[in-house]
C-alpha cells in the first residue's frame, strides 16, 4: 500500500492544478469529486493504519529529494495524524460541496484543494524540512482565498480586506521563518532531518541549551499559526474577512497545523527544551483562554466572536501540550479535532446567516432568530452549546483532559495547578459568552424588514449534517478517538510519559 | 621538448586552450562581431555569432564538467633568476614545488570555476535573447561586443587564481556595463552611465589598494600561496597589512555586488538602463562579483576569516534590510526590482559570514552562496522576461509602475503564472520550493555557527520581502475594467520566458541541485 499516502497528498494538488483550466460549473463539481477521492483515500489510509495498529508509524514511503540537506520525501501515518487526515478530508469535501451552490468559482475550489493537499502533506510528513515545506505550502492559497474572495463590505472596503490578507500571511511567514531557524539548528546538530529517527533519539545529541533555543524558535513559529495569545491578532480580521469556505478551512484545518507541529516535532524531538519552554507556553495559553473569553463577552460581530472563541479553544490545546503528560496530550489532540469540527460547523452557519443578512452583527442577526429561521437557529444553538463545553458534546472531553493534564503536570512546575484553575475559569467564561449569544438569538422580536428571509436550504443542511453528527458522536463516544491517539502519545513523550 | 626548454628559459607558461574555452569563445565571438561589422553588418549574422560564442562557451563548460578532471593552466613553473654565481635563469631545484617560492597557477578548472561559469553563461544567454529585439539593442554591434566582453571577464573570473588575473577579469566583467547603459542614449541613460562609471572607478581604486596590500603582506599574487602564508602563523604586522588589504578588496567587490553601503548606484542605474541590460547587471554582474568574493575569500583568505566574516555579516544584514525596506515603498517595477536585487545580494553573501576556517566549512559556505545565486539568477531572469514584455506593451514603457500588472492574469495567464511563480521563488515560499531550499541552504551555516542576530535579521527579512512580492502577485490577480491588448510574443523572448520558467519548476522539483553544488574540495 505504499502508493496510498503519496496519492493522498498528490490527488488534491493535481486537482488544484487542473481545475482552473475547466469551465466554472464543471470545475466546481469536479472539485467535489477530487475531494471525495481524497476523503476515500484518507479513510482507506486510516483503515490500513488501524488494522496494523495506530501506535506505530504505518504506510511509510521514502525517497531522497535533496540529498545534500538530507531531505527525504518521507511520508507516514500513525494515531496522531490519522484523525487530522480524516478531518481534513471531510472538511475539504464539505467545503467543495458548499461551493457548488454558494459562489461557485473554479479558482476558489482550486485554492481549497491546494490547502487540503498542503495540510495532508503536513500531517503525513516524516521529515523536518518536508514538514516545513508542506506547512508553508498552505500559505499562498489561503492568502489568495482571503485576498480575492474576501468580504469587501466591511468598513474600509478593499483596503481592510487586503490588510487582513497581508496580516495573515506576514504574521505566519515571520513565525515560520523563525521556526525554520530552529529546524535548521536541530538538523545541524543531529545531522538528520528524519523525524522518526529524531523522535527515537528523543533529543539525544543536543545539549539542553540547544534544545531550549530550538524549542523556543519552533514553538514561536507554530504558536503564531495556532494562534497563541498575544500572537493571535491576525486571526479575527482574517476570519471576519474570509469567505465562509476560507473561514472553515482556516479554523478547521490550518490552525491544526500549528498544534500538530507541537505534538509531532516540539514534544518528542526536543523534550528537554520544551520542558524549559512549557511554563511560558502554558502561561500564554491560559492568558489566551481568559483574554479571548473576555473579548467574546463584548464582541458584537458573530463571526469575530467565533474567531476569538477559537483562540480560547486553541488555548486549551496549547495547555494540554505544555503539560507534557499523556492525559494533557490526549486532551490536546482531542480538543484539536473537536474544535475543528465545531468551529467548522459554526462558520458554516454564521456564513449562511451573514449571506442572508449581509451582516454578522449580533444586533442584526439576533432578535428572534430561532423563530424566523428555525433550522439555522438550531444549528447555531448546537454549535454554541458545544462551544461552551457541554458534556455530551465534542469539545467537553478535550478541554477536561487538557485541564486534568495541566493539574498533574511536572513540566509546568509549581504553576501546574494555578494554570489548571485559570483554564477552568476560562470554561466558565465560555459558558457566559455563549449563553449571551443564545439569549440574543432566542429572545426579542424580529424586526419587520427581515421577515421572509429563507431558512437553511437542503444543500446547506446536507453540508453541515456530517459536522452535527460528528459533534454529537465525539461527545457521546470519546473512546475510539482517545484509543487511536493513546498508543502514540506515550511514544512521543520522554520516558514513555510516566508521571513521576 | 622545445616547449619545455622555452618554458624553462623564459618562464612563459603553457596554455591549455580547452580549459580556457569558456573564456576564449566569447572573446573570439567578440572579434568576429567586430569583423563582421567592419565588412558587412548583417543583423541576424551578428546575433548568430554572439549566440554561438556563448553557446560554445557553455559547451566548453559542459565538456569540462563531464570530463571531470581538474585542469590548471597559465602556471608559472618557477624560474629562479641568477643567484649564487649563475648567470641567467635556471630551473627550480626539484626539492621545491613552485608554490613554495610564491608561484602557482593563474587559472584553474575546478567545480567552483565551472559552477560560476555555468551560472554566468545561463544568465548571459538569457539576457542576450531578451535584448535581441528589445530596446537598447539598436546599435547591435556595440551591444553584443560589450556583452561578450562582460561574459569573457566573468568566466575568466571564476577560474582566476591570482590577484592580478582576478582584478583584470573583474574589471573586464563590470566596466562594459557602463557602455551598455549608455546605449540608451537619453539623459537618464547618460546619467546612469556616469553614476556607474564613477562607482566603478572608486571600486577599482579600493580593489587595487587592497590587492596591493595583500601582495605586500604575503609576497605573492597567487591565491594558494597567499593562503599558505597566512595559514602559517605569520607575524602580527603581516596580518595587520593583510587584513587591511582584505577589507579594501572586499569594499571594492562590495560595489560590484551592490552591498549596502556601496549600493547607491544600483537603483538609478537600473532605472536608467535598457531593461535587458538591467537584467544583465542584476544577474551576470552580480554573479561575477560573487564569484570574485568567493574566490578571493574562500581560496585566498580563509585564514583571515575572523577578520572579514563579521564584516560580511554586518554588510549582509544591512543589505537585505535596507534593500527590502526601500523596495516596500517602490511603485515603478524596475526600481522595485533594483532594490529587491540589493536585498537578494545580502542573501547571496550571507553564508560567507559563517564559513569558519576549516576547509569544509569554507566549501559549504561558498557552495551555499553559489546555490542561492543560481536560484536567484533563474528566478530573476523569469521576472525580467515578463517585465520586458510588459514594458514593450505598456504605454509607460520601461517606466511602468506595478499598476501595469493589474489584471494581467486574465489577459496573459501564462506570463502571469510565470511571474507569480518566479516571485514566489524569490520570496522563498512554496510553490517556489527552489527559493525556499536556497534560503535553507544560505541559513544553514549561519545557524550552525550560532550567529543568532544575523540569523534572526535574515528570518525577519523573509517576511519583509514577502510583503512586496505578494503585493505584486496580488495585482496580477486583481480585477480591472481596462482592456489590455494581447501580447505578441517574439520567439527569443518566448525562449527566455519558457526556459526560465522551466528552470524555476525544474529546480523546485530537483532542488538537490541547489543544495548540492561543490561536493568536493574547494580549489
Amino acid at each position: 500500500m505504499s502508493w496510498l499516502l503519496p496519492a493522498l497528498v498528490l490527488v488534491p494538488f493535481a486537482g488544484a492544478l487542473v481545475l482552473p483550466g475547466l469551465p466554472d460549473r464543471f470545475a466546481v463539481r469536479a472539485g467535489v469529486g477530487v475531494a471525495l477521492v481524497t476523503l476515500a483515500l484518507a479513510v482507506l489510509a486510516t483503515y490500513e493504519t488501524g488494522t496494523t495498529g495506530f501506535g506505530r508509524m504505518q504506510l511509510e514511503v521514502r525517497t531522497d529529494w535533496v540529498p545534500a540537506l538530507g531531505l527525504q520525501a518521507h511520508l507516514g501515518m500513525d494515531g496522531v495524524s490519522a484523525p487530522l487526515v480524516l478531518l481534513t478530508g471531510l472538511l475539504s469535501v464539505l467545503v467543495c460541496l458548499y461551493l457548488t451552490r454558494v459562489g461557485p468559482d473554479r479558482n476558489l475550489v482550486a485554492c481549497v484543494l491546494a490547502v487540503t493537499g498542503g495540510s495532508l502533506a503536513t500531517f503525513t510528513a516524516l521529515d523536518l524540512l518536508l514538514f516545513f515545506i508542506a506547512f508553508e505550502t498552505v500559505l499562498i492559497p489561503m492568502w489568495l482565498v482571503i485576498r480575492i474572495w474576501g468580504d469587501t463590505t466591511q468598513p474600509g472596503g478593499t483596503a481592510t480586506r487586503n490588510d487582513a490578507a497581508s496580516r495573515f500571511v506576514l504574521y505566519t511567514a515571520t513565525g515560520s521563518a523563525l521556526m525554520l531557524l530552529g529546524i535548521i539548528l536541530v538538523i545541524a546538530r543531529t545531522g538528520t532531518s528524519d523525524l522518526t529517527e529524531l523522535i527515537e533519539r528523543g533529543g539525544a545529541g543536543m545539549s539542553v541549551t540547544t534544545q531550549t533555543v530550538a524549542a523556543g524558535l519552533i514553538v514561536l513559529g507554530l504558536a503564531v499559526k495556532t494562534p497563541m495569545w498575544p500572537l493571535h491578532t491576525w486571526l479575527p480580521p482574517a476570519h471576519t474577512i474570509a469567505p465562509t469556505a476560507g473561514s472553515v478551512l482556516l479554523a478547521g484545518i490550518l490552525l491544526k497545523l500549528g498544534t500538530y507541529g507541537l505534538v509531532r516535532v516540539a514534544v518528542p524531538v526536543l523534550p528537554a527544551g520544551l520542558q524549559n519552554v512549557a511554563p511560558w507556553l502554558g502561561g500564554f495559553a491560559v492568558v489566551g483562554i481568559v483574554w479571548a473569553g473576555l473579548a467574546c463577552l463584548t464582541e458584537r460581530d458573530l463571526k469575530r466572536l467565533v474567531a476569538l472563541s477559537s483562540v480560547a479553544h486553541m488555548g486549551f490545546v496549547l495547555l494540554g501540550v505544555a503539560s507534557m503528560t499523556p492525559t494533557g496530550l490526549q486532551g490536546a489532540l482531542y480538543a484539536n479535532i473537536a474544535h475543528g469540527v465545531v468551529s467548522a460547523l459554526l462558520f458554516f452557519v454564521v456564513g449562511a446567516l451573514k449571506d442572508r443578512h449581509h451582516s454578522a452583527d449580533l444586533s442584526v442577526l439576533g432578535p428572534g432568530l430561532r423563530d424566523r429561521l428555525p433550522r439555522l437557529g438550531w444549528l447555531l444553538t448546537l454549535g454554541a452549546v458545544a462551544g461552551l463545553g457541554l458534556p455530551g458534546l465534542a469539545v467537553f472531553w478535550g478541554e477536561l483532559l487538557a485541564i486534568a493534564g495541566a493539574w498533574q503536570s511536572s513540566a509546568l512546575g509549581a504553576l501546574d495547578r494555578p494554570y489548571a484553575v485559570i483554564a477552568a475559569v476560562g470554561t466558565a467564561i465560555a459558558a457566559a459568552y455563549w449563553l449571551r449569544v443564545l439569549r440574543l438569538i432566542w429572545q426579542g422580536t424580529p424586526p419587520a424588514d427581515q421577515a421572509g428571509l429563507p431558512d437553511a436550504t437542503h444543500h446547506e443542511t446536507v453540508v453541515v449534517l456530517p459536522l452535527v453528527v460528528a459533534t454529537v458522536v465525539l461527545g457521546l463516544l470519546p473512546g475510539p478517538l482517545l484509543s487511536t491517539t493513546a498508543g502514540v502519545v506515550r511514544l512521543l513523550l520522554p520516558g514513555g510519559g510516566v508521571v513521576p | 621538448m622545445l616547449t619545455d626548454i622555452t618554458g624553462t628559459l623564459t618562464g612563459v607558461p603553457r596554455i591549455d586552450a580547452v580549459a580556457l574555452l569558456p573564456v576564449i569563445a566569447p572573446v573570439v565571438a567578440l572579434l568576429l562581431v567586430l569583423l563582421i561589422d567592419a565588412v558587412r553588418p548583417v543583423k541576424p549574422l551578428l546575433n548568430l555569432v554572439t549566440l554561438a560564442g556563448l553557446l560554445t562557451a557553455a559547451g566548453g563548460v559542459a565538456y569540462l564538467a563531464l570530463e571531470g578532471t581538474e585542469r590548471s593552466t597559465a602556471c608559472s613553473i618557477g624560474v629562479v633568476v641568477g643567484t649564487a654565481g649563475l648567470s641567467g635563469p635556471s630551473p627550480l631545484p626539484e626539492s621545491l614545488s613552485p608554490s613554495d617560492v610564491g608561484f602557482g597557477c593563474s587559472y584553474l578548472v575546478s567545480d567552483l570555476t565551472l559552477t560560476g561559469q555555468a551560472i554566468v553563461l545561463v544568465a548571459a544567454i538569457g539576457c542576450l535573447l531578451l535584448a535581441l529585439d528589445g530596446p537598447g539593442a539598436e546599435d547591435r554591434t556595440a551591444h553584443h561586443t560589450l556583452l561578450l566582453a562582460t561574459v569573457a571577464g566573468a568566466t575568466a573570473l571564476a577560474g582566476a587564481r591570482d590577484l592580478a588575473t582576478l582584478t583584470v577579469a573583474l574589471e573586464t566583467a563590470t566596466l562594459p556595463a557602463i557602455g551598455l547603459i549608455a546605449l540608451r542614449r537619453d539623459a537618464q541613460g547618460a546619467q546612469a552611465a556616469v553614476t556607474l562609471l564613477l562607482t566603478a572607478i572608486a571600486s577599482l581604486g579600493l580593489l587595487l589598494l587592497g590587492i596591493g596590500l595583500l601582495f605586500l603582506a604575503t609576497g605573492s599574487l597567487y591565491l594558494s600561496r597567499i593562503a599558505d602564508v597566512l595559514a602559517s602563523d605569520p607575524d602580527e604586522k603581516v596580518l595587520v597589512v593583510a587584513v587591511a588589504g582584505a577589507m579594501f578588496a572586499l569594499a571594492g567587490i562590495g560595489f560590484k555586488i551592490s552591498l549596502v553601503p556601496f549600493h547607491q548606484w544600483t537603483p538609478d542605474t537600473y532605472a536608467g538602463a535598457p531593461l535587458p541590460v538591467a537584467a544583465l547587471l542584476s544577474t551576470v554582474s552580480k554573479a561575477a562579483g560573487l564569484t570574485a568574493a568567493a574566490v578571493l575569500l574562500g581560496i585566498g583568505l580563509p585564514a583571515l576569516h575572523d577578520a572579514w566574516a563579521p564584516l560580511i555579516g554586518v554588510l549582509a544584514a544591512l543589505t537585505m534590510t535596507a534593500g527590502n525596506l526601500v523596495a516596500l515603498r517602490q511603485q515603478v517595477a524596475v526600481r522595485l526590482l533594483a532594490w529587491s536585487t540589493v536585498a537578494q545580494a545580502g542573501w547571496v553573501v550571507l553564508p560567507l559570514a559563517a564559513s569558519g576556517t576549516t576547509r569544509d566549512g569554507v566549501r559549504e559556505a561558498v557552495a551555499a552562496s553559489l546555490g542561492y545565486l543560481l536560484a536567484y539568477v533563474v528566478a530573476g531572469l523569469a521576472v525580467f522576461a515578463v517585465v520586458v514584455l510588459v514594458a514593450r506593451h505598456h504605454r509607460a514603457g520601461e517606466e511602468h509602475t506595478l499598476e501595469a500588472y493589474r489584471g494581467l492574469a486574465r489577459t496573459e495567464p501564462v506570463a502571469s503564472a510565470v511571474l507569480a511563480f518566479a516571485l514566489a521563488c524569490l520570496a522563498g515560499l512554496p510553490p517556489g520550493v527552489m527559493g525556499l531550499i536556497a534560503k535553507v541552504v544560505a541559513l544553514r551555516p549561519v545557524v550552525d555557527a550560532q550567529l543568532w542576530p544575523l540569523a534572526v535579521v535574515a528570518a525577519l527579512n523573509v517576511a519583509l520581502a514577502l510583503a512586496y512580492y505578494l503585493r505584486w502577485t496580488a495585482l496580477l490577480l486583481a480585477t480591472t475594467d481596462q482592456a489590455t491588448p494581447r501580447w505578441r510574443l517574439r520567439p527569443a523572448e518566448g525562449i527566455v520566458l519558457g526556459g526560465a520558467a522551466a528552470g524555476c519548476v525544474g529546480l523546485s522539483i530537483g532542488a538537490g541541485t541547489i543544495a548540492g553544488l561543490l561536493p568536493d574540495l574547494l580549489r
